[in-house]
């Protein structure tokens, strides 16, 4: 399971003949990561695009979708476990559903391949889950903590600030992580949006290519810089992952 | 709503059913303030969801080629779920999905279980195992797909020459270049991201049987065969639910791999439906036709995806 990342990582590091005879010893190199990031791949460019659009993602989703999952979990209204179920369903709405009329508006709108319609698309899938996601992290949450802090006279915003929020930090950073995970591996919004201005990094990877296919060793030292930031990132929220990936269904 | 207290007692013990109204917070939490922390995602959730749900919906009813014309033309009614039907590309990939559903299901399930029944002693080298199993997941679905391309190149890949040593008549087979083969490729590298993920659910959920239930079986004289089926297997059924709904429902998205490992071939063998209605919409720019065939695909998915979602409810 662990070998295939493992020969990506070390034929990013064999130069063209060493790939082409598989091996597991030889002279390591750095070309290959010279040449991606210089001209014409320069994928330092692509990793700005990335970058931006994750952190706008990111930076949209986890503050919003935490103030509507708090209400969620916490306060009783008409429609409250409708409008839950609702924004749980859209996560099983296909991607390409949103992206016909999108496509279409933003042709009229001038959003193609710009980083605000790679992020409005995002937007669709990144937010309902991270309200989701968070709503587990809320109800999880003893509300006797917060009662506690309205029987001391602090009112809703106070015990918002002081008890709530930094108690559900770990939910924020999780849903961060994976907001981040989604927009920066996205390629079906990426493919369709861009051109030549915004191509985040998977779209890049499909550019690597010489007259005969796929530089591989090129492509594998490009996966790396796009894998490694990721696996660390997972690796810091292990405890919640599975539970991520099926929003608790497994508990 | 309850009567507003203000004695300590008012924090009742934990057992408190969700169907009564908080206390406490009944009157504490306002009205305002709900609707300002709730309605910004609300209004997004409406723009990029419910937008383009609806605007899909009626232009599958239209005639509506871009090429031609930069608005939507003419109602047609039904022509476009019509023509899906009578539509050979559009059967093809509905058959390329379910074969591709049934096969990347059925090995995710396999591998998953054998992995969790390798990993099932919690000895240190088994937990340090688990630590890595995430990390297949999290790699872009993109670079899956060339990461088994490039081990799978009859020249450079790795494991087509493994493969090629052990079996002599595979030898520079072109792993890409059959139809079957090509999409059992594109399964695979799926399953390289699935199969550890649901290794590890299975792993929690066989840690929760507990060892007199085998030991008792073993005193009876049950061989080990009989415990994996009549005791391991039943108690594990739950979880294999879950995490098959979820695999389907992520096999019925299959698109990112088609396009770095195959591009729909060879011939049309691994167009699935997602890649067909990006064909569609996105190269042949036939709006109308295409929002028709993905909403389609919504029904098939939404099947799915109300037995998931009632699960997650029974769960809640």
């Amino acid at each position: 399971m662990a070998f295939p990342l493992l020969w990506m990582l070390l034929t990013a590091f064999k130069t063209q003949a060493d790939t082409y005879s598989p091996k597991l010893f030889f002279q390591p190199t750095l070309d290959n990561f010279r040449a991606v990031f210089s001209n014409p791949i320069f994928l330092g460019s692509h990793v700005w695009v990335s970058a931006l659009v994750s952190f706008m993602t990111v930076a949209i989703t986890v503050p919003l979708g935490a103030a509507a999952a708090y209400v969620i979990s916490r306060h009783r209204f008409r429609g409250r476990e409708t409008l839950s179920l609702l924004i749980l369903m859209t996560q099983f709405i296909p991607a390409v559903v949103v992206a016909i009329p999108f496509f279409t508006l933003f042709r009229s709108l001038n959003l193609i391949d710009t980083a605000t319609g790679l992020v409005i698309l995002y937007l669709s899938f990144a937010l309902p889950y991270a309200i989701w996601l968070l709503r587990g992290f809320f109800d999880a949450l003893p509300v006797e903590v917060e009662e506690a802090s309205f029987i001391d006279g602090c009112n809703e915003v106070q015990t918002l600030r002081y008890v709530t929020i930094p108690l559900i930090m770990p939910g924020i950073l999780v849903s961060a992580v994976f907001a981040f995970i989604s927009a920066w591996n996205e390629f079906f919004f990426a493919l369709i949006l861009a051109r030549s201005n915004t191509q985040t990094l998977p779209i890049a990877i499909q550019g690597i290519s010489g007259a005969k296919g796929p530089e591989w060793q090129q492509v594998a030292a490009a996966s790396m810089v796009v894998m490694v930031p990721i696996m660390v990132m997972s690796l810091f929220i292990r405890r919640y992952f599975v539970e991520g990936i099926t929003v608790g269904a497994v508990k | 709503m309850a009567l507003p207290q203000t004695t300590a007692e008012a924090s009742t013990p934990p057992l408190r059913s969700a169907l009564q109204p908080r206390r406490q917070g009944a009157q504490v939490r306002t009205g305002a303030l709900r609707w300002l922390l709730l309605g910004p995602a609300l209004l997004i959730v409406m723009a990029t969801v419910l937008y383009p749900l609806v605007s899909s919906l009626i232009t599958s009813f239209r005639d509506w080629r871009l090429i031609y014309s930069p608005t939507p033309g003419p109602f047609v009614g039904l022509a476009n779920y019509a023509r899906a039907f009578t539509d050979g590309g559009f059967l093809n990939s509905l058959r390329v999905s379910t074969e591709y559903l049934f096969i990347s299901v059925t090995l995710t399930l396999l591998i998953g279980l054998g992995i969790a029944l390798l990993l099932a002693k919690p000895t240190r080298l088994n937990i340090f195992a688990r630590t890595l199993l995430i990390l297949p997941f999290a790699v872009a679905p993109v670079l899956k797909g060339y990461s088994w391309r490039f081990m799978l190149d009859p020249d450079a890949g790795v494991y087509s020459r493994l493969i090629g040593a052990v079996v002599p008549p595979l030898k520079g087979y072109l792993w890409l270049g059959h139809e079957f083969s090509a999409l059992l490729a594109i399964a695979m590298s799926e399953v390289w991201g699935w199969a550890p993920l649901f290794a590890l659910m299975f792993i929690g959920a066989l840690g929760s049987i507990p060892a007199e239930t085998t030991e008792a079986a073993r005193v009876d004289g049950a061989t080990n065969t009989q415990i994996f089926f009549r005791i391991t297997l039943p108690l594990l059924a739950p979880v294999i639910y879950i995490v098959a709904l979820l695999k389907i429902i992520s096999a019925l998205k299959m698109f990112d791999q088609v396009v770095t490992m195959t591009g729909g071939g060879p011939g049309n063998s691994t167009q699935t439906l997602y890649y067909y209605v990006y064909q569609l919409a996105f190269r042949n720019l036939d709006m109308g036709y295409a929002s028709a065939v993905s909403y389609l695909l919504v029904v098939v998915m939404g099947l799915f995806a109300v037995l998931y979602v009632r699960v997650l409810l029974r769960e809640h």
